[in-house]
């Protein structure tokens, strides 16, 4: 049984990638990662010394901060600064240069759907091109629960308004 | 994401690697000592690569990630340029590009002493030698080298400093000499000083030959030798 996606895909067919690393001249790593329509924009900066009260000194802090493309930061900013802070957290290797801090700031430019892990995967190739270790590399995709039942990969805006789960 | 483990450790060498990519797997060669350099790390059995760069092997047991960064680990034995930020009453704080702001002691120069400490004021464009680097603490410097004497160390004056990443530096360091140098060589007469960690300072008699030496290094980052050299060549023509 297919079911018609507007844009004509198969219900795992993703959007056409692209990502270019060391576009911002000021920035130790920058990344932009492009799904489709949806395009976002991550800068790393640091190493730099010292870290925030709260944090442990004895490993390295890491600082989201999470620019939507119109208006102020809100509450779904801070939602999505702290999911990235978490799995970055988990990609780093924190030990290796204790006491400092590194801050990663996404831009959104463009926001067609699938934008989390659009933001994820722009996040760990920005950190890539900064030269930060890493464990590994991240990668993320977003699937949601239409309402025929099916699940579908990497939604647009408009099949993520009309869908059940996301 | 299971990464399919590369038994040889050959497969790998000399080819482009991301992190956690699995150079080599120690449980299959047993008894032999392997000297791990900068990008890998060892995690139980395996060794795995830690940033993206092109995996290097020298024989009999060197293995080492090449990356070319903005930012600047330190290492000992290495010469850069600092930038000095502060003076303490023991050290000055000087900039490297690191994580770490670096201390450069006020009696490391040659003939040190209490009665002769030299004034930098903040902004000073220092060449040093690092001494120690060690992970959680600030690296210590020094404007001497092994045996005590200057060797051209110590506070660098008039000239042009520019900022570059650290690949582009350990190329122009690299022997045979670079080719952008070698062709301005040949018709300019400049002084240059380059620094590990990405900074480059260039000097010379006329702004002109300083403006054009600096831009040909900045724009030498992506071009292979022979374009280097033709670059090198229509410049001179310009200028001359």
């Amino acid at each position: 049984m297919e079911i018609d996606r507007i844009d004509g895909r198969s219900p795992n067919q993703l959007r056409p990638l692209a990502c270019s690393r060391g576009i911002l001249n000021r920035a130790h790593g920058s990344a932009s990662w492009s799904q489709g329509d949806t395009k976002v924009l991550a800068a790393v900066y640091g190493p730099k010394a010292g870290t925030k009260k709260n944090e442990n000194p004895e490993r390295a802090c890491i600082e989201v901060i999470w620019k939507p493309k119109t208006g102020q930061s809100g509450k779904q900013e801070k939602e999505y600064e702290m999911i990235l802070k978490r799995t970055l957290q988990s990609i780093c290797i924190l030990t290796i240069n204790p006491n400092t801090t590194t801050s990663i700031i996404i831009q959104v430019v463009q926001d067609d759907g699938s934008l989390l892990p659009c933001a994820i995967n722009a996040a760990c190739a920005a950190l890539v091109d900064a030269g930060i270790p890493l464990k590994h590399l991240a990668v993320s995709i977003c699937c949601c629960l239409a309402s025929s039942g099916y699940v579908i990969l990497d939604p647009t805006k408009q099949e993520e308004e009309v869908s059940v789960f996301l | 994401m299971e990464d399919k483990s590369s038994g040889s450790p050959s497969s790998l060498v000399d080819q482009p690697v991301v992190p956690g990519d699995v150079v080599l797997d120690l449980s299959t060669m047993p008894n032999q000592t392997i000297k791990l350099g900068g990008g890998l790390r060892q995690d139980a059995d395996v060794i795995t690569v830690m940033k993206a760069g092109r995996l290097r092997f020298l024989k009999p047991n060197k293995y080492w990630v090449e990356s070319s960064q903005k930012r600047y680990v330190p290492r000992v034995d290495d010469n850069v340029l600092g930038i000095v930020v502060d003076t303490k009453a023991d050290n000055f704080l000087v900039d490297i590009k690191g994580p770490a702001i670096a201390f450069l002691p006020v009696l490391a120069f040659e003939g040190g002493t209490r009665r002769n400490i030299p004034k930098f004021e903040a902004g000073t464009l220092v060449y040093v030698r690092v001494v120690k680097a060690n992970p959680g603490t600030n690296p210590e410097l020094s404007c001497t080298d092994a045996s005590g004497k200057a060797a051209e160390f110590g506070p660098l004056k008039d000239g042009f400093m520019f900022e570059c990443s650290t690949g582009l530096s350990r190329m122009m360091l690299s022997s045979p000499t670079c080719p952008v140098l070698e062709e301005f060589g040949k018709k300019l007469s400049f002084e240059v000083a380059v620094g590990l960690n990405g900074r480059v300072w260039v000097n010379a008699a006329s702004p002109a030959t300083v403006i054009v030496v600096s831009n040909a290094i900045m724009k030498s980052e992506s071009l292979s030798s022979t374009q280097q050299r033709i670059m090198a060549r229509k410049l001179l023509e310009k200028v001359q």
